[in-house]
């Protein structure tokens, strides 16, 4: 269970974030190109963007009165091990893209407590091999060279 | 009636039934797997159907659609977890009569409420999209802006998330649709100078992203949950005296889910939760409900399967999504250069019936494999979640790559399922966000387009009547629930007083 601080933080934190947002795209908007009148549709390139930011900011500072965020559990913690091997996910991609997916896959088996070996290697090696070939071969899909995929290409 | 033949002539293509058997197989097996459903399903597989036909390809989803909407009732009754949201109301007596060494009876009541309530759904289908896309096609621009700001301010009803989350999470959607170049004026804007963001932020990779990657985030925290398994011996159809009590309950709430289906953005969780009520309201024996009442099962399943004929109906006539999964063949429709809308049965007739007698055919399909497959498919729920979402991650990812071939897909899909799960966590629907992006474009054009036929005075809107009696009806979807509250609040002391 979250301590009643935590719960209060995201109460707020989660508006404030949505709201730095669209003000963050409201000014972005400001640097649009404007259409001069004889090749103006209708309304600007900024104005519908600004429209929605603006209606956005106004449905959360609502929400933060009438329906506020409430969390009543922490993120598990395997959630955030999972999270965090997305991120390496995205790391190995740069070696990689079916290497960053089978490290991630057995990984991810092993977090979630599997430890018998032929379904790690199913899930590491049987079905990246399987996706990799069944798009390549099957759909003419051509992947990211890397270290692997690169023994394939040739 | 040329196309209505020509499209069950394209079922005699061996190829095309061929597809809809997998399809429909692969489907049941999605909803069967608790946390994967007809839409998660249908984002992670439309990548596969980039290379086929368009007819191909949308038969594939939508039959993945109808049967992973059915397959749902298996897991709610053998292990008391609904494979799909839809079946949520299943389980309440579907569980209980498996219980009592009936899962067979209750699995069959399934299949036959489901079938019956997807035949009945297609049937009205094809006599009610064609209908309104008649009545659509001298829609002018206002209307249809209308017509779309409804089919947005429906997300605030969908039943998963509160209405003002739903709505921001729908703007939120709108918003990332404007990401790229400004079809009116050619402007960039928000692609901060990546090439790849000039044609938008992709429908495919989104989906995948905060359909697929969020589940597998939030199953992440489901790990030690622990499910009661029932053994199923035999499948058996319900017997006369089941077909003589639930008979009035099937077709009740078939017109249920359908009307349900046929609203914007409503799907089969709403119509399968309204049949579940109205069939306990209209029985003669309330008291069985949530104890193994068949009424239950029949009441709950027709109408979840009946919602996706309905749902089919806006989805094709007006291109405004009937449910969540209606947005994902209608992103489906898209990828493959159709244009859904009044014009599809003037200038693709012989494609939508096509695709509903594809659905016709999958409804019936099902009924086969349900009875004599059910046993066999219920062992899906025997795949460990260690293997289960590992391997989905990766379908997720070679998905969102292998449409545009492009990394910055996969990074999408990585972020928006990471959005994704956030959102879920505090209260917010990812639906809203998937159909906001898929309408955020068709209404920034109508609204363009509105602005320049009425001399941009966007009040004339007001004086159109049909767009009045849009307007009116979102401001009915918005305000009606508070106000029906309000008044059903001032009116209970009144009542208990002249009680």
């Amino acid at each position: 269970m979250q301590n009643k601080n935590e719960i209060h933080l995201e109460r707020w934190l989660v508006p404030a974030v949505i709201v730095v947002l669209c003000a963050g795209a409201w000014w972005i908007t400001t640097g649009f190109d404007r259409m001069p009148p004889i090749l103006k549709r209708g309304i600007q390139p900024s104005d519908f963007p600004q429209l929605v930011a603006g209606l956005i900011i106004l449905l959360t500072l609502l929400m933060a009165v009438i329906d506020p965020v409430q969390v009543a559990d922490r993120v598990a913690r395997k959630t955030w091990i999972s999270l965090v091997l997305m991120g390496v996910f995205a790391l190995v991609t740069l070696i990689d893209f079916f290497l960053a997916l089978a490290v991630f896959a057995v990984t991810l088996a092993l977090v979630w407590g599997e430890r018998r070996k032929p379904i790690l290697v199913l899930v590491g090696i049987v079905v990246p091999a399987g996706v990799f070939f069944l798009f390549d071969l099957g759909f003419r899909i051509r992947f990211p060279r890397g270290v692997l995929t690169s023994l394939w290409y040739g | 009636m040329e196309a209505f033949l020509a499209g069950l002539a394209a079922l005699a293509d061996p190829s095309l039934l061929g597809l809809l058997v997998l399809a429909m197989l692969g489907g049941v097996l999605i909803g069967a797997l608790p946390g994967l459903n007809a839409t998660t399903g249908a984002a992670l597989l439309l990548p596969f159907t980039i290379t086929m036909e368009p007819v191909g390809a949308i038969a594939v989803l939508t039959a993945i659609y109808c049967s992973a909407t059915f397959a749902g009732a298996i897991t709610a009754i053998l292990i008391n977890t609904p494979g799909t949201s839809a079946s949520a109301t299943t389980c309440l007596d579907g569980f209980p009569m498996a219980q009592r060494g009936e899962a067979g009876r209750a699995l069959g009541l399934a299949v036959v409420s489901s079938t019956i309530g997807g035949v009945l759904s297609v049937i009205v289908l094809m006599a009610a999209a064609p209908l309104l896309a008649r009545a659509a096609y001298n829609f002018a621009p206002p209307e249809y802006f209308a017509l779309t700001v409804f089919g947005l301010s429906m997300l605030a009803t969908i039943g998963e998330g509160s209405p003002v989350k739903n709505l921001i999470a729908g703007a939120f959607g709108v918003m990332l649709a404007t990401v790229g170049t400004d079809l009116m004026t050619s402007v960039e804007r928000f692609t901060f100078g990546l090439s790849e963001l000039r044609d938008g932020v992709g429908f495919v990779p989104v989906m995948i992203g905060v359909f697929g990657i969020s589940e597998l985030l939030v199953q992440a925290s489901k790990l030690d949950v622990v499910r009661e398994r029932i053994i199923i011996k035999a499948i058996r159809l319900p017997s006369r005296e089941d077909y003589a009590r639930v008979w009035r309950t099937i077709l009740r709430s078939s017109a249920i889910g359908t009307f349900v289906g046929i609203l914007p953005a409503e799907g089969a969780t709403v119509a399968s939760m309204i049949g579940y009520n109205e069939a306990k309201r209209w029985s003669t024996t309330p008291e069985e409900f949530g104890k193994g009442a068949p009424e239950g099962i029949a009441g709950s399943e027709a109408a979840n399967n009946s919602a996706t004929g309905g749902a089919m109906v806006p989805t094709l006539a007006l291109g405004i999504p009937g449910s969540p999964t209606a947005a994902v063949i209608l992103a489906g429709l898209m990828v493959h250069g159709l244009r859904p809308g009044p014009t599809m049965f003037t200038e693709q007739a012989n494609f939508a019936f096509s695709i509903f007698w594809s659905m016709m055919f999958v409804n019936l399909l099902f009924l086969v494999v349900g009875l004599y497959g059910a046993k066999l498919f219920a062992r899906v729920t025997l795949i460990p979640i260690q293997v289960l979402w590992p391997s989905v991650f990766i379908f997720s990812i070679v998905g969102a790559y292998a449409l545009e071939q492009s990394m910055l897909d996969v990074w999408i899909a990585l972020i928006s399922g990471v959005v994704g799960f956030f959102m879920r966590r505090y209260g917010f629907s990812v639906v809203p966000l998937a159909i906001g992006l898929i309408l955020g474009g068709m209404l920034e054009q109508r609204l363009g387009q509105s602005m320049v036929m009425l001399d941009e005075k966007w009040w004339l809107m007001l004086t159109r009547p049909l767009s009045l009696f849009f307007f009116v009806l979102t401001a009915l979807a918005l305000f009606g629930g508070s106000l029906w509250r309000t008044f059903f609040r001032q009116r209970q002391p009144l009542k208990s007083m002249g009680e």
